[in-house]
């Protein structure tokens, strides 16, 4: 795995994933400035006079033309700032870094436990396929994908939080307790892992039943191999390989967006932080929040991708000797 | 937020929940009420904790709880009572001489109060800022002068022109409030928005962004207000229906509420609901600069086109009473005579023919985008199709929405859907209206030279009589011009534990915080 190959394939995406994330900064900066509304109009509502805007955006720097700030942003990103809320002057960076850990505990909660139920779900169904358990297992899966989640989200808190009173409703837990803060992850993870679940157990089991119906399986049982080990063994791990393209993307979006979750259970994540600060038109936490949004998504990316090659016995042989295309 | 468990602490964190969950336990959220200390609902964090920066009502009511003023309202009144002033007199038209409390003093070691405070934090709002830049409030102390200091405790304030709304507006507001010379030079400009000093009743122990804000009783406090809780939490939750639920969970003791929930809550058994009619005005009106609402037969038609009964059964279930003109029943200048225009669709129909639109036309009603000026919207829309009025809906994001306030943009709207905050004087609300205004809050575009100096004049005259009568002259040539249907002042509910009387404004906006009591059978 060494080879050069490898590395011009590792630095092909790691060219690739910094491009991305350029362009999409250089969007948004362009994509903020071209919807109306300014924080001005937000923080002075209707004592909004012309010059109070003016004076307002000069000091919080929205009087400077759009390439300037570009720049701006750039310059101080390679200094770790990624400016100021515009309300009350608090370092961007801190704010997202604040938000950070609580996305992110949600959206790795969330992912496993998605993976622990789905994961087995598939497993029980491919190797019945058409009994009762697949119809079921089906049957629940389709449930738990087309409900939307802020009804989960909803559901879970009429009945755990305001009946059985069992877990809180707001915010992310104690800072430093971390058995409150687990406590606090249940839910939203519960609201956010259900659509996963059901989406890991059809995608997956429908990989399995295509490894499981080629002539090397067959094999395989003609030479005895129990169905059990055939389906762990051997179908499992070319199996998976499109479920950890799809995890890597999950991952990247559930970072980003969840944002339903963070709002109806009032954690204050990353997702909310970015979703408030549209509201309020507070373009560097958008900024940053995004930027910070967008290097996770094309890392984890990123990460499944490489995974991918390195699972994939196919595509390893291919880096290693060098020959065929780099997708 | 630090998230970098040890593995004892997660085996720990894990067989707690497990073990909690199976013998059925209760988080300590839920546990049983400690009566010294109340969590409170916001509706978004706090922002800006400089008074002459603030950023609304969330800010002010901290900063209320936390810094004095010569002036404070009384609970539960527009009126107000004496804070750090011992003395206050209205020596002539355009001088009010105070005279401070002795030692009150500002947290953190900043020093006493003098009058060379209270100087330097009114005068602020008539000063450029340390970037030459008016402060955001600027607007709230236009009549001042300056402050005269006559002995360290004692001052002049001296207006430029009489100004009777400057005890609500500026001296009992936000605007009013005292900060620390001393601190403000040694913190800088853009530290006080997050560090708040201050000499009042509370300090503020804990401001973690997003999570919640901690006030606490000042245990230096010397002034006349007395304080209740030892502790009050605050807790920004954007969503409405999470906060009722955080409510009916225990979670928090106090939050607003959609009146349309109120009975719902109420039936709960440790909750009680407060309901307290506001002073804001919701009203639509057309862009009287554009064709054909610049005939007033077709605005008049407007009027007689819209159930106003039917939106407030349909929009606010029935609960939010009707507003008939601009100001609110419990401000001065309120028109009790004002008329009351029914839905009278011939009318309607002739004066439309009358204007040469027998056939109708077609228009675009402008809302701001949210499920309730949405049923409002198609109300409308329904009311005029009845008349041959085709009304196309364009409803847009807030931000977006009230951007229209801005570069003139208001010019290209045909008819739109409004609601702004009142204040209690009624000053406040009239200047919206003024010729001035027009290309920025006056969306109607209607110029009245007798309305602006009607307006002048109100802001100039002392006497609370002759104010009433300027004012209801102002209101009946808003009726006049027929740009303005009017449909309510709104309506404020709130959810609260039976123990715990609220102490909000009569704006239902503003909450003092020293004014939380527990509640008497």
């Amino acid at each position: 795995m060494r080879s050069a190959s490898f590395q011009i394939h590792l630095a092909s995406k790691l060219a690739t994933a910094l491009l991305a994330v350029a362009g999409s900064v250089v969007l948004l900066l362009a994509l903020t400035r071209f919807i109306p509304g300014d924080p001005a109009t937000v923080i002075l509502g209707s004592r909004a006079t012309p010059e109070a805007v003016a004076a307002l955006n000069a000091r919080i720097g929205l009087d400077k033309p759009l390439i300037e700030q570009a720049f701006a942003f750039f310059g101080r990103l390679f200094s770790g700032d990624l400016g100021e809320d515009v309300f009350n002057g608090r370092p961007v960076l801190s704010l997202v870094l604040g938000a950070l850990p609580n996305t992110a505990a949600l959206a790795i909660s969330a992912m496993l436990t998605a993976i622990v139920l789905g994961v087995p779900l598939a497993l029980v169904s491919a190797r019945w396929p058409g009994g009762k358990i697949d119809r079921l297992v089906a049957f629940l899966s389709v449930g738990f994908i087309s409900t939307p989640s802020f009804v989960v989200s909803v559901f879970l808190l009429m009945v755990f939080s305001v009946t059985l009173r069992w877990f809180p409703v707001l915010g992310a837990g104690e800072s430093g307790d971390l058995g409150d803060q687990l406590w606090h992850l249940v839910l939203p993870t519960a609201a956010l892992a259900a659509g996963w679940v059901g989406y890991i157990a059809r995608l997956l089991r429908s990989s399995l039943l295509e490894v499981l119906s080629e002539s090397h399986i067959r094999t395989l049982r003609a030479y005895g191999v129990s169905e059990a080990k055939i389906l762990m063994k051997y179908a499992l791990k070319p199996a998976v390989l499109p479920t950890v393209a799809v995890l890597g993307m999950g991952f990247g979006e559930l970072l980003g967006g969840a944002v339903f979750a963070e709002v109806i259970f009032n954690r204050p994540g990353l997702g909310s932080l970015i979703y408030d600060a549209i509201r309020t038109r507070n373009y560097p936490v958008v900024q940053g929040g995004v930027f910070v949004i967008v290097l996770l998504y094309v890392l984890t990316n990123l990460i499944a991708d490489l995974s991918q090659s390195l699972i994939d016995p196919r595509e390893r042989a291919r880096l290693v000797s060098g020959r065929g295309a780099v997708t | 937020m630090t998230f970098n468990p040890t593995r004892r602490q997660v085996l720990l964190g894990g067989a707690s929940i497990a073990t909690v969950v199976a013998l059925g336990g209760i988080h300590p959220a839920f546990a049983a009420e400690d009566r010294s200390k109340i969590t409170v609902r916001v509706e978004k964090d706090l922002s800006n904790l400089d008074p002459a920066n603030r950023s609304g009502p969330i800010d002010l009511n901290v900063l209320w709880s936390v810094q004095q003023g010569l002036i404070s309202f009384k609970p539960g009144s527009t009126e107000w009572e004496l804070d750090a002033a011992e003395e206050l007199e209205q020596v002539s038209d355009t001088e009010i001489r105070f005279k401070l409390r002795a030692g009150l003093a500002f947290t953190d070691g900043y020093g006493e109060l003098t009058a060379e405070d209270v100087k330097f934090s009114f005068e602020r709002f008539i000063k450029p800022d340390s970037e030459g830049k008016p402060v955001t409030y600027a607007k709230d102390w236009s009549a001042l002068d300056h402050v005269e200091v006559t002995g360290p405790l004692e001052g002049r304030i001296i207006l430029k022109n009489p100004a009777p709304a400057l005890y609500t507006i500026a001296l009992a507001d936000g605007s009013g409030r005292i900060l620390s010379k001393k601190a403000f030079e040694a913190l800088g400009e853009k530290a006080i928005a997050t560090k708040l000093i201050g000499s009042g009743p509370y300090t503020l122990k804990e401001w973690t962004p997003r999570e919640q804000f901690v006030l606490e009783i000042n245990p230096d406090y010397k002034g006349p207000i007395k304080p209740h809780f030892l502790k009050i939490v605050g807790k920004p939750i954007g969503e409405q229906k999470t906060s009722e639920i955080a409510f009916q969970s225990g979670e928090i003791d106090f939050t607003a509420i959609d009146p349309e929930n109120g009975k719902a809550l109420a039936a709960l058994p440790d909750a009680s609901v407060t309901e307290i009619p506001a002073i804001d005005y919701v009203w639509f009106g057309p862009n009287i600069e554009k064709a054909p609402f610049d005939d007033i037969r077709v605005r008049q038609a407007l009027r007689y086109a819209v159930d106003i009964d039917a939106i407030l059964q349909g929009a606010y279930s029935g609960l939010y009473p009707r507003a008939n003109a601009l100001l609110a029943p419990s401000l001065l200048g309120y028109w009790k005579d004002a008329p009351v225009y029914a839905r009278d669709l011939e009318k309607a129909q002739a004066l439309l023919a009358e204007a040469g639109h027998a056939d109708g036309f077609k228009t675009k009603l402008t809302i701001e985008a949210n499920a309730r000026y949405e049923a409002i919207a198609q109300i409308i829309q329904a009311n005029l199709a009845e008349v041959g009025i085709e009304v196309e809906i364009e409803a847009l994001e807030s931000a977006a929405y009230w951007a229209l306030g801005e570069n003139d943009a208001s010019k290209d709207l045909e008819l739109s859907l409004i609601k702004y905050n009142g204040k209690f004087d009624p000053g406040f609300q009239t200047q919206w209206f003024t010729s001035a205004q027009v290309g920025q809050w006056n969306w109607q575009r209607w110029k009245n030279a007798d309305f602006d100096a009607l307006h002048e004049k109100g802001g100039i005259t002392v006497d609370p009589a002759e104010r009433e009568k300027i004012y209801i002259e102002a209101q009946k040539l808003l009726d006049e011009s027929a740009a303005f249907i009017w449909i309510t002042h709104n309506f404020n509910a709130f959810a609260s534990r039976k123990w715990l009387k609220p102490g909000v404004l009569p704006n239902g906006n503003n909450w003092l915080y020293t004014a939380f009591t527990e509640a008497t059978a």
